[in-house]
Order: C-alpha cells, then structure tokens, then sequence
C-alpha cells in the first residue's frame, strides 16, 4: 500500500485494517499489561486504553513497517505515562549507562553457581517465577519482557521504552541478573538441590 | 599474562560482554572477531559463555511459557464494539454554551425575589462514516 492509497483510504476500510491486523495482537497486548501492571482490571484498561489511542493514530502508521513494534511503543507510553503506580518515583538516571557492565558477571563463576542457577529454572513452579518477575524493579521488568519474551532488539526496545540503547542494555543486564538471583533464592527456600555438592560414599 | 599469539582481549573485557555476544547485537564485527580468538583459547570464559547462552534460552523458555495469558472474551468484544463505534458513527453530546443569570430583588416592603434563568446550548455531533 502506497501514501496515496492511504490518502484515498476511507475510514471504514481503515477500521476493517485495524480489526485485521491491529487487533490481532490482544492476547499478546494484553499478557504484556498484566507483566506492567500487575492486575487484570489494569491490564484491560491498559490495552483498552492502547487501542483507542492507537486507532486514532492508525492513519499515520506506515504500512510494512513494524505494526508490533509500534503497538508496544503506544502501550509502553500510555503505561508509563498514566498507569505508574508511583509517578514521581525517582526514575532510574543516566548512572546506570556507565556501570551497567558492572552488572554482568566480573569474573568467572564457579560450577556450583552454575548448576544452582540452571536447576531454580528447572524446578521451579509457574507461580514462583512470575512473582519474580513481579518482584524485579519496573524499568528492568519491562527491558526482559521485551527482550526476552517478545525478541525485540535494543533498538527497537530503545524506540518502544523512549531511552537510549545503553540503558536498554544495563535494564536488561541487571533484569535477567536480578530475575535469576531471585529464582536461585526460591529455589533455595523451597529446598531444591540447588547446591549439589558430591559426596564421597565410604 | 602470557596470551597465547594473537589473543589481546583480557577476560574481563569478554565477560562484560557477554550479554551482547549471547543476544548477538550491540557491537562491531572486529569486537566479534576478538571475541572469537578469546574464546577459541580460553576455556573458563568458553565455559561462562555456554552457560549464560544456556541460561538464557532456559529463562526465554519458562518466560514465554508463563506469560502467555489469553485476554478475557469481553475484552475482546469491547475492543471490536469500540472500534466499531467509531467506523459506523459516534455522535457525542456536546454542551457549548451555559449561562446562569440570578436576580435578586428586595421591594419597598422589604420583599425579597428571587430568579434563576438558565441558558443552554446543545449539539449533537455525528461522526458517520464518510461513505455513507
């Protein structure tokens, strides 16, 4: 479709465009708002709240570029813009580009880290991991979710979140870091094996 | 340290980047290629390697397992009855003008009178479909 087919379009065929190829993505919109925001009422106000916006805007989308993209760019903004628990909570700073290697393993880690960390995920129940990933910070929260879950970039989580690829790297890198820490800690209360040390039998 | 030939990449400068390399993004083809001769000679960082690339792919598994809830149906009606409303015509109550004007009299006898008169002007606005 060129520009000036979209010019010519009118907005009965636009609706039957937004039907087809916008809404399909609900279940997906919405299993990201509840990540955002923790609760079914907010998340369906949430997409609802996105989709509206995101019709009204329908005509200045370009055709074959990134529709999935640019339907979490309108509910990550609308997000953080209306349904942040806590609006004025300091918002993460500039810092945070600088030391975000310092999140990433320093050195080698040994063996029996390793295993811990592999059998939390291996082992542990549903619920237990999506309260982590309730539990992690919201600005890392969002950079997993949208990397790990959905497979977008650091360019297009940078365009979708509205901050510059070296905070979607440090987010992430600390997200997953926090995420697994967390995992190995459950892991750990419940009493997995997950420092499986081996035994010398007599 | 004594590298073998060719390896200039220190170890920490490789498990610093080690989320870049397992996402496979974020640098430049000469920084892979360091990485690569790094790599090929250093078994703890190769180690550190597969397992991050490991633990990645398991938490991308288990997230993608747990989050995957499908939106409740009367969302999914609510989503079309609204769109919808807005292709076959949205007519919208609007209220242009309002005025009150109160008077208040006291007569020679000390009477008091009181008036009210209201001035309002309504629209109705309709948005119907341009082919129709």
């Amino acid at each position: 479709m060129t520009s000036m087919d979209l010019v010519k379009e009118s907005s009965a065929d636009r609706t039957l465009r937004f039907e087809r190829d916008a809404l399909a993505y609900t279940n997906q919109l919405y299993a990201a708002a509840l990540r955002y925001t923790k609760n079914p009422d907010d998340a369906k106000d949430l997409v609802q709240d996105t989709f509206l916006k995101a019709f009204s805007s329908f005509h200045q989308f370009e055709p074959g570029t990134n529709l999935k993209a640019w339907l979490y760019r309108v509910l990550t903004t609308t997000f953080i813009n209306s349904y942040r628990k806590d609006q004025r909570r300091p918002q993460l700073s500039s810092t945070e580009i600088k030391d975000w290697h310092l999140a990433a393993a320093a050195s080698h880690t040994s063996d029996q880290g390793k295993s811990a960390e592999v059998a939390a995920l291996e082992n542990l129940p549903d619920s237990d991991i999506k309260r982590a990933l309730q539990d992690i910070p919201e600005d890392f929260r969002i950079a997993v979710y949208l990397a790990d879950v959905e497979g977008f970039s650091y360019k297009e989580i940078a365009e979708i979140v509205g901050v510059p690829t070296g905070t979607v790297m440090s987010r992430l890198s600390r997200g997953r870091k926090a995420l697994r820490e967390r995992l190995t800690e459950y892991a750990k209360e419940l009493g997995y094996n997950t420092s499986r040390k081996k035994k010398v039998k007599p | 340290m004594n590298r073998p030939d060719g390896d200039l990449t220190p170890c920490v400068e490789v498990l610093d980047s080690l989320l870049r390399i397992i996402d496979g993004e974020g640098f430049e083809p000469f920084q892979q290629e360091a990485y690569d001769v790094h790599l090929v000679q250093c078994s703890p960082c190769q180690a550190e390697l597969s397992h991050e690339s490991f633990m990645r792919l398991l938490l991308q598994d288990v997230l993608r397992r747990i989050c995957c809830e499908s939106a409740p149906s009367e969302l999914h009606e609510a989503l079309r009855q609204q769109i919808r409303g807005q292709m076959y015509g949205v007519s919208e109550v609007v209220t242009e003008f309002r005025m009150t004007e109160i008077s208040i009299e006291i007569d020679e006898f000390g009477q008091i009178e009181h008036r009210e008169i209201t001035i309002e002007h309504t629209q109705e606005i309709r948005f119907p479909d341009e082919n129709q």
